[in-house]
């Protein structure tokens, strides 16, 4: 882990953007419970568990009509 | 304000308004401060893996690997998330029927395709130059001496590609009125311009050198002249992927 010390304050701001996608995906999941296909459980397990595929599959695919 | 400007913002704030800016930018980012992290850490991860008693020795890490991540990660993950996102920009639309209204009351279809096109090329521009200036200022302060000559003509190539990929969305979103033609006449295109590759005659002219064969250039095994006729082949494309798209669309019962 020494190692990565260095690269902290890079690596931080990478974490901090991920999870501002999975937040802006999780929002929307829990808002607006339409979608093309698949539940809400399903979307929000994919939206948090998969890094930054999750939000944009579900942004490109998921998200309905509003 | 005439009809161009209106309908190019409502695509805009549209984009905003569904999360696309939000996306787009963020992953776009995200790979931004990715490349030169990667070409930095990969070493020292590889090192740690390694089981004790087996050394490799590997190159210290130059600019070049850190553009050599740019130009692997925005054609393979980055062009595939724009194209993604943007699949549905025309078709899922028209299978809405959303534009039928400002269509019939006098909006030129032309208006449509181009301020549509306008729109997503501004958003694909603006998310390629932060990647692009994020991976430059990460890779100027890890590695202040590297020298990148060919630079602006490869990350040039690149955005003149993912034109491409938009123009031939819009074209696949009249012919198909819906997303899945539309990522399946885009991907039709990228496998057949892949497969075309494989012959020696049609590499001088083939537009899948622009994403491809950027690192080439930096590296200085692809001369810049290469570039010149692909980039006149991909121009021409776009002109008519947009003429056909409007051709069609004009042709097309609402």
């Amino acid at each position: 882990m020494d190692k990565l010390t260095p690269y902290l304050p890079f690596l931080i701001p990478i974490l901090i953007i991920e999870l501002a996608l999975m937040l802006t995906a999780l929002v929307h999941v829990l808002r607006h419970p339409h979608y093309r296909f698949g539940s809400k459980p399903l979307w929000i397990i994919v939206v948090v568990v998969f890094q930054i595929i999750g939000p944009i599959v579900y942004f490109a695919f998921g998200r309905g009509e509003e | 304000m005439n009809a161009f400007t209106a309908f190019f913002k409502k695509e805009l704030s549209e984009a905003a308004h569904t999360h696309k800016l939000t996306v787009m930018g963020l992953v776009f980012l995200l790979f931004g401060m990715m490349n030169p992290l990667t070409a930095k850490v990969l070493p020292d991860i590889l090192a740690g893996v390694m089981p004790d008693g087996i050394t490799i020795t590997l190159a210290t890490p130059t600019a070049l690997d850190s553009w050599a991540q740019f130009f692997k990660n925005v054609p393979q993950m980055g062009l595939i998330v724009m194209v993604l996102l943007y699949g549905g920009m025309l078709a899922n639309e028209l299978s809405r029927g959303t534009l039928t209204q400002l269509l019939t009351r006098g909006l030129p279809r032309k208006t449509v395709v181009l301020a549509k096109f306008s729109a997503a090329s501004l958003v694909w521009t603006a998310a390629y130059a932060l990647c692009f200036f994020v991976t430059y200022a990460y890779t100027v302060y890890f590695w202040p001496e590297g020298s990148t000559t060919g630079l602006p003509l490869a990350a040039f190539s690149l955005w003149v590609f993912g034109l491409m990929l938009l123009s031939t969305l819009l074209l696949g979103g009249v012919l198909f009125k819906n997303s899945y033609g539309c990522l399946l006449l885009t991907g039709g295109l990228v496998a057949l311009l892949s497969l075309l590759n494989i012959l020696p005659a049609m590499q001088a002219v083939n537009p899948m050198v622009l994403p491809s064969n950027g690192m080439a250039l930096l590296s200085g095994t692809f001369p810049a002249s290469g570039f010149v006729t692909p980039l006149l082949v991909t121009g021409a494309i776009i002109m008519s992927m947009l003429s056909g798209t409007i051709f069609l669309f004009n042709r097309k019962a609402l």
